[in-house]
């Protein structure tokens, strides 16, 4: 049975005039990577904030270049089961992801501070008029987080529970992945409320199962 | 938003929830279900736990879901 079992009628007609041997293979592969960068322009816009305006253009036809390469490489493992252009606009987004982690992190990667634990942030610390237990609660959280968790585990919970880096961004500093990453970071949090639950000062309806 | 909820927010962890990897095989399915008007937590129940705890893979998510919308109509000719 073919791959493309489930392809819409238009979804094929991409497939098959990108095949290499396919008489209008170059300008097929011209038409996509003008809607990649198309694409790509309008994906860094939407993340405006992360890059400046001046830099959309180059980064948005490099997005484009390296998707169509990796959809090119990758086009027999379309199945059909979305339309083509959504599975090759997956392809240009990851890279817009990618590509402004990579900038955010060369411009500003995260400060030894923003990765080691000191207090929990104003938000969150207990002041004097609170609370006896909700005090109690918030010295019980620093404890776990200082003693209940791996160094890595703890790492990634202060920088992007505490201090808000992104992951990506994290990743990239710790020569890691996002996967990698946000796993250490759901341990991390699922240590912490089991912690909480176990001296007695468990988190709102208690989400945490084993 | 409360300081409960805060803490509840800080420390989300929920049961189900397929991490980053398991999303990027499906996205464009994922996305595509949308598009049509469907529920994908339904076929993708993990991805989409997933999708409202993970930052990251969310602006993926928006990303490909507003493009699959805006730009998703186009033929090859």
């Amino acid at each position: 049975m073919s791959a493309l079992q489930y392809a819409d009628p238009v979804s094929h007609r991409w497939v098959q005039r990108l095949h290499r041997e396919h008489p209008q293979h170059d300008q097929t592969v011209a038409k996509l990577h003008d809607a990649l960068r198309r694409a790509a322009l309008h994906e860094l816009y939407r993340r405006r904030g992360l890059l400046s305006g001046p830099e959309f253009e180059d980064v948005a036809q490099q997005c484009a270049d390296d998707a169509v390469v990796s959809i090119l490489g990758r086009i027999d493992e379309f199945r059909g089961l979305s339309r083509f252009t959504t599975w090759a606009y997956k392809f240009v987004v990851f890279e817009v992801s990618g590509k402004l982690a990579r900038h955010a992190w060369q411009r500003n990667p995260p400060s030894t501070e923003e990765l080691t634990f000191e207090q929990l942030p104003d938000q969150l610390a207990s002041t004097p008029g609170e609370q006896a237990e909700r005090r109690e609660q918030l010295a019980e959280l620093s404890r776990a987080i200082e003693h209940d968790l791996t160094p890595r585990q703890r790492e990634v919970f202060v920088a992007i529970a505490l201090n808000d880096v992104p992951i990506d961004v994290l990743s990239l500093q710790l020569r890691s992945n996002r996967n990698a990453v946000y796993k250490n970071l759901f341990d991390a949090r699922r240590k912490l409320r089991a912690s909480l639950s176990a001296a007695g000062h468990p988190v709102a309806d208690e989400e945490v199962r084993s | 938003m409360s300081d409960l909820d805060r803490l509840d927010e800080l420390l989300g962890a929920q049961e189900g929830d397929a991490g980053c990897d398991a999303g990027v095989p499906i996205m464009d399915e994922y996305v595509e279900i949308e598009v049509r008007g469907g529920d994908p937590a339904e076929r993708f129940p993990g991805t989409a736990i997933h999708l409202r705890v993970c930052p990251g893979c969310r602006a993926d998510h928006d990303g490909v879901l507003e493009a699959a919308r805006l730009f998703g109509d186009l033929e090859p000719e």
